[in-house]
C-alpha cells in the first residue's frame, strides 16, 4: 500500500506526496503530457530533442546541472509517445534547490542557439547509436510505420527521420515550449523524506507563481481499424533472421488492457513463458522471443520480437508461434499459470515501491491516467482477469487480420 | 516575493552516512552469512556468492556456462518446474558472474522463503546440468554472441581487455566461435564441483530479515559440507600486448566506439580513494570535463564517460564513448589533452566543490535500500574490505584538494602507458 497525499495549485499544477522517513533522499519528479504524438509529422523527434534543451539553462539559472550538482543530487529525464517526464534524486536537506530549479524551468527556458545547435548533433549521434549503429536497432521503427497508418505512434520517441531533428529551429523550439509546457499541463510528485505539509507549502512558493498557458486540447487522427494482415520483407546485413509482429489493442483505459498484460506474461514473463519453453527450450526455433504490450494511453499494440536459429524456416517459425498463441484458448492447465503471473505481478509491485524513484514515477504516471490510487488498485484489475476474458481477447485481436509481421531477414548466405 | 529567482536556495552540507557493519553469523559448518536490516516491505535479497568467476576456468566460457546452466535442472526438479515454481511463488533469480566471481541472487517474499531456500538448494548444490539443456543452451548462446560482435561498443571493449591484461589472461581472453564447441558436461560438472562448494561460498542477506532465517539457512545449506582445493592456474600474470593502439574498421559502421585506458591499482590500495575523485572529475559524472568537453560544447557524442574498476589481482581505468568516424581523431586528441591538464593546471576551487557534493549525495544513493546496501557491502566484502572503505572514501572526498590531484593524474595516468582503440 503506497499512501499519499494530493493538492492542486490555482495554475492548475498537481501535486502528489509520499512520505517514507527511511531515506535520507527525497525523489521528484515533474511530468509534462507531452511526447512525440503531439508532434507535426513532418517534425518527428522535437518532443525528445526539446528534453535536451531543458538542460541548458532557464530564465533566470544559466546552468541547470551544476547547482543540482553542488546539493548532492542527481537527475535525468525520458520521453515517449505520451510523456516526457524529469526525475531527480536529492538530500532531504537540500530539496529547496530541486524546487528552485524544476520551476524556473517551467517557468521559461533560456532559448539558445548555440545549446539548440549542440543538442542537435549530440540527439542525432543518439540516433546513430542506439537505432542505426545496432544490428536490429532500425526494427522498431520499420514495424511501427507498418502497423499504423495515420496515428502518431507510427514513429518512435527518437522521431523517423534524424533529418527532421536537424532542422528544427529556435521558433519552433519556443512555440513547443509555450504550448506544452504549463502548470496545469504537468504533474510533479515527490516520494521520500519530505512531509507533505512541506512539499505543498514549497511547491506554492515555486510553482505558484507561474501562469497557466494556453494549452490546447489534443486532437489527434484516431488509426482505423485494421481489415487486413500486412506483411513486410526486409533483407539486412545481420548474423540471423528475426520475426517482429505488432497486434492493435485498446487504449490503456480499455478494460482489457489488463488482459493483455496477463496475456503477454503468459507468454513470455520470465523463463517460465510459453513461448520461450516451447519455441527456444523445446522445439529449437528461436535463441530468444519475447512479447509485450506497449502500454500506450492511446490504443497501442502487443509487440511479439524473435531471433531465429540458423537454418531455421521463418514461415515454419511464425506458424509455431501462432500455434503457441491459439494454444491460450484452451483451458487444460492454464488456470496455475494464471495465478503463477499474477503473483508474479503482486511480487514485481512489491519490489519496484521499495525504491523511492520509482514510486514517484509511477505516481504521477498513474496520476495522468486518472488517479494516483491507481498504483495501489491496478493489481486487482489484473488479479480480476479470467480465462474467458483471455480467448475473448485473443480471439479479437490477436489475429492474422489486425497483425503486421515484419521478416527481418539476414542476407548473410550462410544463415 | 522574499526571494530572488536567480539565487540558490540555502545549501546545506549533505547528511553524514550512518554506516552499519552487517552482522555476521556463521552456519554449522562455518559457511559465512551476512545479515543487513533495512526496509519495510516484507522482502529480502538473498545472494549466494562464490570465487567462481572467468579467473578460475582453464578455457572461456566455463565460468559463464556453469553459472547458467544452474537454474537448468536438478535432482529433483527439471528446468521447467524450476522456472515454473520460481515464477509461481513470485521469487527472481538473477545468475550474476563477472571477471572473479559467480553468484545467484534471489528476490524474494518472505512468505515463500522457506519455499525458494529449498529450491535454492537444488539449484545451487544438486545440479544435473543435462546436456540437452546445455546443447541448446551453448546454441543460443552462440546466436547472441553473433549479434553482440556486431555491436562496436562490444567489440571495442573486448580489445581493449584483451590488449590491457594480454590473449592468455583470463582477465583479457578473447572468446572465439570455438570455444562453443568445447564447452562439455563433464567440464561443467568438474568447474561445480571445484568452485560451487561450502568452503568458497558466503551469504549476503538485505531486506526485512525474518527471524527464523539462520535456522532454516542452517537446515538447507549448514549440515554438510563440501569442500574443493584448486590449485589456481600458474598461467596468471597480466602482460599486455606490444601494441597500444588498434585501429579497426567496420564496414557499414556509421560510429566508431573509442576506448582509452589501461590496468591500474583496485581498491585495497589507499590511492584508489582519491582515484575515484580524479576519475570522477575526469568523466566520472554528467558534468564531468570529457561531457562538457566531447558532448555539451562539441556535440560528436551521446556520452561520453570514464571508470576506474577494481579486479582481484588487478584494476583498469577506461574511457568510453562512441562518436562519428569523422569525428575520431579530434575526440582522441581531446582526451588525451583533458588528461593532460588535470597533470599540469590545478582544478579551480569551485569545480572540485561541485565534484565532492555531487559525490557525497552519491554515497547516500549507493547505501539507500536494501538492494543498494547489499550490493555496496558485496563491493567491498570481494576484496576482503569492510565499510570502512566507504568511511575513508567520504573523508577522501571531504579532504582532497587540487595539489593532491596533480599527483594523482602524474602517477596513475602517464598518457605513453594507454591503450587506445578504436573500432567501427
Amino acid at each position: 500500500m503506497v499512501k499519499f497525499e494530493r493538492c492542486s495549485l490555482n495554475n492548475g499544477l498537481r501535486i502528489i506526496v509520499h512520505e517514507d522517513r527511511s531515506t535520507p533522499l527525497v525523489a521528484m519528479n515533474i511530468l509534462y503530457n507531452v511526447g512525440s504524438r503531439d508532434e507535426d509529422p513532418e517534425m518527428t523527434g522535437l518532443a525528445h530533442l526539446f528534453e535536451h534543451l531543458m538542460f541548458g539553462g532557464s530564465k533566470n539559472i544559466p546552468d541547470f546541472d551544476t547547482p543540482l550538482l553542488m546539493v548532492g543530487g542527481e537527475n535525468n529525464a525520458f520521453t515517449n509517445n505520451d510523456i516526457t517526464n524529469y526525475y531527480l534524486t536529492i538530500p532531504s536537506v537540500n530539496i529547496e534547490t530541486g524546487f528552485w530549479l524544476e520551476s524556473d524551468r517551467m517557468f521559461e527556458l533560456d532559448f539558445s542557439q548555440k545549446n539548440l545547435d549542440i543538442q542537435r548533433k549530440v540527439v542525432s549521434e543518439e540516433f546513430n547509436q542506439r537505432y542505426l549503429n545496432q544490428p536490429y536497432g532500425d526494427a522498431m521503427l520499420i514495424l511501427r510505420a507498418l502497423a499504423y497508418n495515420v496515428h502518431p505512434y507510427r514513429w518512435p520517441a527518437i522521431g523517423r527521420d534524424v533529418n527532421h531533428i536537424l532542422k528544427v529551429n529556435l521558433r519552433n523550439i519556443k512555440d513547443f515550449f509555450f504550448s506544452h509546457y504549463s502548470p496545469d499541463n504537468a504533474i510533479l510528485s515527490l516520494t521520500g523524506n519530505i512531509s507533505a505539509d512541506k512539499a505543498f507549502r514549497l511547491s506554492e512558493k515555486w510553482f505558484g507563481p507561474i501562469e497557466k498557458r494556453n494549452v490546447k486540447k489534443r486532437i489527434l487522427p484516431a488509426e482505423p481499424k485494421q481489415m487486413h494482415e500486412r506483411k513486410l520483407i526486409v533483407e539486412k546485413d545481420v548474423p540471423s533472421s528475426a520475426l517482429y509482429k505488432a497486434w492493435h489493442i485498446g487504449p490503456r483505459e480499455s478494460p482489457d488492457f489488463h488482459t493483455f498484460d496477463l496475456i503477454t506474461d503468459l507468454l513470455a514473463g520470465g523463463d517460465s513463458g510459453r513461448l520461450y519453453n516451447t519455441l527456444v527450450r523445446e522445439k529449437k526455433l528461436f535463441s530468444e522471443i519475447n512479447a509485450y504490450i506497449t502500454s500506450d494511453i492511446d490504443p497501442g499494440l502487443v509487440i511479439l520480437s524473435g531471433k531465429l536459429m540458423n537454418n531455421v524456416n521463418i514461415k515454419e517459425a511464425e506458424k509455431e508461434v501462432d500455434n503457441v498463441i491459439t494454444g491460450l484458448l484452451e483451458k487444460q492447465g492454464i488456470l496455475k499459470e494464471m495465478e503463477k503471473v499474477k503473483n508474479k505481478y503482486e511480487a514485481s509491485a512489491v519490489f519496484s515501491n521499495t525504491n523511492i524513484l520509482n514510486k514517484a514515477m509511477t505516481l504521477a504516471y498513474c496520476e495522468l491516467l486518472g488517479d494516483a490510487e491507481l498504483i495501489n488498485r491496478e493489481i486487482e484489475s489484473y488479479k480480476a482477469v479470467t480465462h474467458e476474458m483471455v480467448v475473448d481477447s485473443v480471439s479479437n485481436s490477436l489475429i492474422h487480420s489486425n497483425c503486421s509481421t515484419l521478416y527481418y531477414n539476414s542476407k548473410r548466405k550462410d544463415v | 516575493m522574499n526571494y530572488k529567482k536567480n539565487i540558490q536556495p540555502n545549501i546545506f552540507p549533505i547528511n553524514k552516512l550512518s554506516l552499519t557493519e552487517p552482522v555476521l553469523t556463521n552456519l554449522n559448518n562455518g559457511v559465512p552469512v551476512y545479515q543487513i536490516e533495512s526496509g519495510s516491505e516484507d522482502i529480502v535479497r538473498l545472494e549466494f556468492a562464490f570465487r567462481a568467476g572467468q579467473i578460475k576456468e582453464n578455457i572461456p566460457l566455463l565460468a559463464s556456462t556453469t553459472n547458467s546452466m544452474l537454474t537448468e535442472g536438478s535432482a529433483n526438479y527439471t528446468s521447467e518446474e524450476l522456472n515454473h515454481i520460481l515464477d509461481f511463488y513470485g521469487a527472481f533469480v538473477n545468475p550474476y558472474y563477472d571477471k572473479d566471481h559467480a553468484s545467484v541472487v534471489f528476490f524474494i517474499l518472505n512468505k515463500h522463503l522457506e519455499k525458494i531456500l529449498e529450491l535454492s538448494r537444488e539449484i545451487l548444490f544438486a545440479p544435473i546440468f543435462p546436456e540437452n539443456e546445455l546443447n541448446a543452451l551453448m546454441k543460443n548462446r552462440f546466436q547472441w554472441y553473433m549479434v553482440n560482435r556486431e555491436k562496436v561498443n562490444n567489440r571495442a571493449n573486448d580489445l581493449f581487455f584483451e590488449s590491457a591484461f594480454g590473449k592468455n589472461h583470463p582477465y583479457g581472453r578473447q572468446v572465439t566461435e570455438d570455444d562453443f564447441k568445447n564447452i562439455t558436461q563433464n567440464s561443467i560438472i568438474d568447474f561445480h564441483k571445484n568452485y560451487y562448494s561450502h568452503n568458497n561460498m558466503a551469504v549476503i542477506i538485505s531486506g526485512k530479515i525474518p527471524g527464523i532465517t539462520i535456522s532454516l539457512l542452517n537446515r538447507f545449506f549448514g549440515e554438510t559440507f563440501t569442500e574443493s582445493r584448486v590449485e589456481d592456474h600458474p598461467d596468471n600474470t597480466i602482460t599486455d600486448q606490444d601494441n597500444q593502439k588498434l585501429h579497426i574498421k567496420k564496414k557499414g559502421s556509421i560510429q566508431t566506439a573509442i576506448r582509452i585506458g589501461s590496468t591500474t591499482i583496485n581498491k585495497r590500495n589507499p590511492d584508489y580513494t582519491g582515484l575515484k575523485v580524479l576519475d570522477s572529475l575526469l568523466g566520472g559524472y554528467f558534468g564531468s570535463r570529457l561531457m562538457k568537453n566531447i558532448r555539451e560544447e562539441k556535440g560528436y557524442t551521446y556520452g561520453i564517460n570514464s571508470c576506474i574498476s577494481s579486479l582481484d589481482l588487478s584494476g583498469y581505468k577506461l574511457i568510453s564513448t562512441e562518436v562519428s568516424r569523422k569525428n575520431v581523431r579530434h575526440t582522441i586528441e581531446e582526451i588525451y589533452r583533458e588528461i593532460s591538464n588535470l597533470q599540469k593546471i590545478p582544478v579551480e576551487k569551485g569545480e572540485l566543490t561541485v565534484v565532492k557534493n555531487y559525490m557525497l549525495g552519491e554515497m547516500l544513493r549507493m547505501f539507500d535500500g536494501p538492494f543498494a546496501l547489499a550490493d555496496s557491502f558485496k563491493a567491498v566484502w570481494e576484496y576482503g574490505l569492510d565499510n570502512n572503505y566507504y568511511r575513508r572514501l567520504a573523508e577522501k572526498i571531504r579532504t582532497i584538494d587540487q595539489d593532491e590531484i596533480i599527483l594523482l593524474a602524474k602517477k596513475y595516468y602517464n598518457i605513453d602507458e594507454l591503450h587506445e582503440i578504436t573500432y567501427g
